[in-house]
């Protein structure tokens, strides 16, 4: 009984907690800009984060070791520092985009400018981190995300071409402004694959002491949960193309979203989207500040656990604490949420192999896995992928920045 | 029996008799001896001999400037004996309790100075 209940939990906080302020604006400005033509770029976002988790947890599980731990000690400090640094900066910046998401919500919701909520948010934050165990940030927060399903409600209401849709599955070349496509399509994966999401899932897996009898039901979770998660990106997408797409509108401003979900739904459509915006954001902010933190901790030995006071991990909680604050003060100084988040996206996927390659590395490794180790599919999608994403991206930055 | 040290011992978590982890393996100390093999004796857990793994000079500014207010046993690398260590599981075992001794200086300082003035710490 308590396995099939685990699962369906599992679901439930993948598609809850999948949406964030870098999923749905660059689903929003895929959509807005170039209709159903980048819906290839979601599904394909969704295959390889449903595959880097379904590694994750399968890492966690058999080896019981998170990714960092692991990383540390098959690669050394040396190595580790470089991916410590590079997944902490990206990260950072993602951090700020999601403390900015929350604040922009209560923005849409009081009128009240992003720099004043900063401190409020930035201070909620960290006492949600500070007083609640680790099962309450996860299923809770992503229980809360669900009113994200609004989006798949927006989506079918406004009437899609289905058949149109479609044919965005198979990636076709734009018939202009090609270094925007690029850098959308980019942006859109970077959004989907944030490493912090695999990181923080292996924590998740080691703290609730998984075993090797989780194997399948990890599968499944990630499979499902990915899946659906991935199909309200792709509600997303539809949406703008639908509400913004055919009168040429682009997305430059996160004031314009709420019409994702107004035009359809009206009056209601644009509370639930001030929720979802805030929701998904503050989810995902305690998330990667947790993710962070785990980073640090298990690549340096220290205790770490979310589920002990703050006392009993000085080290650990203090570092969540000062990575809040420094996101904190991105949105203080009212550095613009989507800009930042269009950034953090793109540089998300330019770094994505440093993440991504020496984690392949270990799942290949039978000294951590034994008889679970990767098959060539897994390997071929995540290398393949995550390769083509880094060169992509590094083509495609410098192009948006000069033509910006 | 052969033992690969860097594969094994280098870079590994250590757990102490109470299960409280005690940082990580930051380097290994071999006793070389006058017309004998050398012989393992001591690993490292120390902030300074990770830091010399980048960069010596760093280092020496790090456990001079820094590490050495932490408290005493503080500004060298905290050294424990071989002898003192088992495999067990994912980790090392150190028959001490870590919590007296020098490596969770820094947690024990965070903890008095700044922890206990937070409410809910």
């Amino acid at each position: 009984m308590k396995k099939p209940f685990e699962v369906a939990l599992g679901v439930v906080t993948s598609v809850g907690g999948f949406l964030e302020i870098g999923s749905i604006t660059t689903a929003a400005q895929a959509g807005a800009s170039f209709g159903y033509q980048l819906i290839w770029s979601v599904v394909l976002g969704t295959i390889l984060i449903a595959f880097l988790v379904e590694m994750s947890g399968r890492f966690a599980a058999v080896s019981k070791h998170t990714i960092p731990d692991a990383m540390r000690e098959r690669f050394g400090v040396n190595f580790f520092a470089i991916v410590l640094v590079i997944m902490f900066g990206v990260s950072l910046l993602t951090l700020g985009a999601e403390l900015g998401g929350v604040a922009a919500a209560l923005e849409l919701a009081t009128g009240i400018s992003i720099p004043i909520w900063a401190i409020p948010v930035t201070f909620f934050s960290w006492a949600l981190l500070w007083k609640t165990t680790f099962s309450v940030i996860e299923n809770g927060v992503s229980m809360l995300g669900l009113v994200t399903v609004s989006f798949a409600v927006a989506a079918v209401k406004l009437h899609p071409d289905y058949a149109a849709a479609a044919h965005g599955l198979i990636p076709t070349l734009p018939k202009q402004d090609a270094a925007h496509y690029w850098f959308i399509a980019v942006s859109v994966l970077g959004a989907s694959v944030s490493p912090y999401l695999y990181y923080f899932y292996s924590s998740g897996a080691i703290e609730e002491k998984w075993d090797e009898s989780y194997v399948a039901i990890n599968r499944l979770i990630a499979a499902v949960g990915m899946s659906f998660g991935g199909g309200l990106s792709l509600a997303v997408l539809v949406a703008a193309a639908r509400v913004f797409h055919p009168a040429n509108i682009e997305v430059q401003k996160y004031q314009q979203l709420p019409q994702l979900l107004s035009t359809p739904l009206g009056h209601a459509g644009f509370w639930l989207f001030v929720a979802a915006l805030g929701i998904a954001c503050l989810g995902a902010t305690l998330e990667i500040s947790l993710a962070l933190a785990y980073l640090v901790a298990q690549g340096f030995g220290w205790n770490w656990g979310k589920d002990q006071r703050p006392s009993a991990d000085a080290r650990f909680s203090l570092t969540y604490s000062l990575i809040v604050a420094v996101a904190g003060l991105l949105s203080l100084v009212g550095l613009d949420p989507l800009q930042l988040t269009e950034i953090a996206m793109a540089l998300t996927s330019a770094s994505l192999p440093v993440g991504v390659l020496p984690f392949l590395i270990l799942m290949n490794d039978r000294e951590y896995l034994g008889e679970h180790t990767n098959g060539h599919i897994g390997n071929a999608v995540v290398m393949g992928v995550s390769v083509l994403a880094m060169i992509v991206a590094v083509v495609a930055i410098p192009l948006e920045i000069i033509g910006s | 029996m052969r033992f690969p040290l860097v594969a094994e011992v280098l870079d590994e978590q250590l757990v102490d008799v109470h299960d409280v982890k005690a940082g990580r393996i930051d380097g290994i100390v071999l006793e070389v001896r006058d017309g004998k093999p050398a012989k393992l004796a001591y690993v490292e857990v120390s902030p300074i001999t990770m830091l010399s793994r980048f960069s010596r000079r760093f280092a020496r500014w790090y456990a001079t400037r820094i590490d050495r207010r932490l408290g005493p046993g503080r500004g060298v690398p905290f050294r424990i004996p071989w002898t003192r260590l088992a495999r067990e599981g994912t980790s090392l075992r150190v028959d001490l309790d870590v919590r007296s001794t020098p490596i969770m200086a820094l947690e024990d300082w965070l903890d008095e100075h700044i922890l206990s003035h937070i409410p809910g710490a």
